[in-house]
């Protein structure tokens, strides 16, 4: 099915959809996307902004059983009546985990996996590759591993594979999560460049400010599916008060392999406060988390006033954690008295209350994390907890929440001690920890941290203000 | 050194190993390694004295590619399996059928490391794709060995995360043992959600890509150098010497 009447090369007309499993959906949109262009769809976790990136390329209805009301077109064709492959040649999408889309052993061979299905002939497919690969500068990485590359070298190769092809319309879906400021702004070049080539681009994306620095960007809002949870602003009902006490880190050295991950780490935590670890993705942010949390074998020690410390973990991707089969039930695991009051509040203060019987694996992304944190909290760790990445695909608003619930733990006396690529969540710590290739480059007040430039050169942390001043 | 200390260590030794690109063998074609390792596994159906033979012979082959000390390291990750089965052949069997059994496996053990060792996916692909096996078929058997190192690395951050929380520790003793088979789900559910999501997200990204396209046109093509040729010529004298062997000791050719 043909539609002659529009010049966009990417069109929606009042899509919906409902999954046929978790019964999540996607209300009514209409959009569309015109070459040279870009447009940022936001909106609330949970919104549907990936299921409308799903239907954008095709993969809606194809791939997926769920019920599609409404059209959309691709060059014209109908997406509904058009085979995927054909679909597939006019449109690419970015996924949100980059690591997770790698299909082939090296980069090269990623690269002409896309461009072998188009049915190109060879000379053409290596014009391609050495085309794609200077184009994302991945010339020096043509032989690696793509799973050995950083998050935002593979963010790079997933647009190289996807651009070699030459589709007409990008879509992106959340493309920003998983990057550094490096990989961030790499990525925001790439975009721009696409753009003035001629491409039409969709960015699913909640994370605007690095989006808002592209010319021309159109924003598009989509509707929350329910009305934001109130934010519990209370001390939460700890058994007890924590009396003040004392993390100590001295000469914390991590080893893998022939790679030292940290090297000689000295630093002191005080119970009651906020501390934010940032730096570049592989810079060992999470190996100190699970050093802290007792799970990594290091060199060095690490005490709570001269004894073990007793944090309690939660890991950034929520799916390693819940197994039970309802919300209740995963709270409640293996605690043989629990205390009713705090498992009403963790519920209250994580927006959980309506789900309480739900199974965990239909939850979202965001209110998973949520519910891992919950499942921490509820077994009263002793002096804190440590977040690994809990601001990932969380949007504003949960943020919100998450930076209340943490200052009401540090209120109580808790230690929290969370790593994060969001600057903005980092500024709102009491102290943060700059880590760069397995260093603390930089400690203390986040003003005094994200102004020093040299360091935050040094560590990756580049920001959208930072790089436009790097443009001009 | 503490237990847990000792635990991890042991843990990082039991890593899935890369490939040996130091080998001879690492740059030769796919087609013929996988014939080399076919035409050695055909030892298993020799008797035990020459079993042992191949045994010894192969270990020399492995010492020339530079895979003895991997290949002994996965043998040594069954040690758990093999004396199990060494023990019950033993008991309920014969010693004789507990020695045999346990050679096969590490014989088998032995062949797949050449092969898995010093053969990427993509090349396994193209290896599959040659011998005519559907694209389809081939293209996802490379993603399955992809997987392995990946399988391993979400196991253990499963067990971790379970320890982080209690719900599965390392047993110290029957009783806790028991508990610890007894919710078994706590590992097993997040493997299945995670192996579930990463093939659903393959999935996706190969489509994306024109996976079913019907237009492809295979951009890399295997040839035989030397060294392939003789590769090649000595996995064909192999498996004919042992399949002769095995018919002169026991008179028939099938087992």
């Amino acid at each position: 099915m043909r539609n002659a009447n529009s010049a966009a090369i990417l069109r929606a007309e009042a899509v919906a959809y409902r999954y046929a499993d978790n019964g999540h959906t996607l209300s009514p949109v209409s959009l569309e996307a015109e070459a040279g262009g870009c447009l940022a769809v936001t909106g609330v976790s949970g919104c549907g902004k990936s299921t409308l990136a799903r239907c954008l390329t095709g993969l809606i209805p194809h791939l997926y059983r769920g019920e599609m009301a409404g059209s959309v077109w691709i060059e014209n064709l109908h997406t509904t009546t058009t085979s995927l492959w054909e679909l597939s040649e006019r449109a690419g999408m970015v996924f949100q985990n980059p690591a997770a889309q790698m299909l082939a052993t090296t980069v090269e061979n990623e690269i002409i996996f896309g461009l072998e299905n188009l049915g190109l002939p060879r000379p053409e497919i290596a014009a391609r590759l050495e085309q794609a690969l200077t184009q994302f500068g991945l010339i020096a990485l043509r032989g690696r591993d793509p799973r050995s590359l950083s998050g935002g070298e593979q963010q790079r190769l997933a647009l190289a594979s996807i651009m070699s092809r030459r589709p007409a319309a990008l879509v992106l879906d959340e493309p920003f999560s998983m990057l550094d400021g490096d990989g961030a702004a790499d990525l925001v070049a790439a975009l721009a460049e696409l753009t003035a080539q001629g491409a039409a681009s969709v960015a699913c994306e909640h994370r605007l400010e690095w989006l808002e620095t592209l010319p021309g960007l159109r924003t598009l809002h989509l509707a929350a599916p329910h009305p934001p949870a109130e934010i519990a602003h209370v001390i939460p009902p700890l058994a007890r008060k924590r009396m003040p006490f004392m993390l100590d880190v001295r000469g914390l050295s991590v080893q893998r392999g022939v790679h030292e991950v940290l090297h000689n780490l000295e630093f002191h935590a005080l119970g009651g406060e906020v501390i934010a670890i940032v730096g570049r993705n592989g810079a060992g942010k999470t190996t100190l988390l699970r050093a802290l949390a007792g799970l990594q074998r290091a060199e060095g020690v690490i005490t709570v006033d001269g004894g073990s410390p007793n944090l309690g973990m939660v890991f950034q991707n929520p799916d390693v954690q819940l197994f039970n089969a309802s919300v209740r039930e995963e709270i409640l695991y293996r605690i043989a008295a629990p205390d009713r009051e705090l498992y009403a509040w963790l519920l209250k203060a994580l927006g959980l209350e309506r789900y309480e019987a739900t199974p965990p694996l239909l939850l979202s992304e965001g209110e998973k994390k949520r519910l891992a944190l919950a499942t921490v909290l509820m077994r009263q760790p002793r002096d804190g907890i440590l977040l690994d990445e809990p601001a990932l695909g969380q949007d504003d608003g949960h943020k919100t929440q998450l930076l209340h619930l943490t200052r009401a733990l540090a209120h109580a006396g808790q230690l929290v001690i969370l790593t994060t690529h969001d600057l903005a969540l980092a500024a709102q710590a009491d102290r943060l920890l700059l880590l760069a290739e397995g260093h603390i480059i930089a400690e203390g007040t986040p003003a005094a941290v994200l102004g020093d430039t040299e360091a935050c050169r040094r560590a990756g942390m580049r920001t959208p203000e930072r790089r436009a001043e790097g443009a001009r | 050194m503490s237990t847990e200390h000792k635990r991890r260590r042991r843990h990082e030794h039991r890593a899935t190993p890369a490939l040996v690109e130091n080998s001879p063998l690492r740059n030769a074609d796919p087609r013929v390694k996988l014939a080399l390792s076919l035409g050695l596994s055909l030892a298993v159906m020799l008797p035990l004295a020459q079993v042992a033979t191949a045994l010894a012979l192969y270990t020399l082959l492995l010492l020339w590619a530079r895979l003895l000390p991997l290949a002994a390291r996965q043998v040594w990750r069954l040690k758990w399996l093999l004396v199990v089965l060494f023990a019950v052949d033993w008991l309920f069997v014969s010693l004789e059928l507990a020695t045999i059994v346990s050679l096969r496996i590490i014989m088998l053990t032995g062949t797949f490391t050449l092969l898995v060792a010093t053969t990427t996916p993509d090349e396994l692909r193209l290896a599959f794709e040659w011998l005519r096996f559907p694209y389809r078929y081939a293209f996802s058997l490379s993603l399955a060995f992809q997987s392995l190192n990946l399988l391993e690395q979400e196991w253990q951050a499963i067990l971790e995360a379970q320890r982080a929380r209690g719900a599965w520790l390392p047993p110290q003793n029957w009783r806790a043992l028991w508990r610890g088979l007894s919710d078994l789900t706590a590992l097993t559910v997040p493997a299945i959600v995670l192996t579930t999501r990463r093939a659903w997200a393959l999935t996706e990204a190969a489509y994306a890509r024109g996976f079913d396209s019907p237009r492809r046109q295979a951009y890399r093509q295997l040839q035989l150098a030397r060294l392939d040729w003789l590769l090649l010529g000595g996995a064909i004298l192999i498996a004919g010497a042992l399949l002769a062997w095995r018919t002169l000791l026991t008179g028939r050719l099938a087992m």
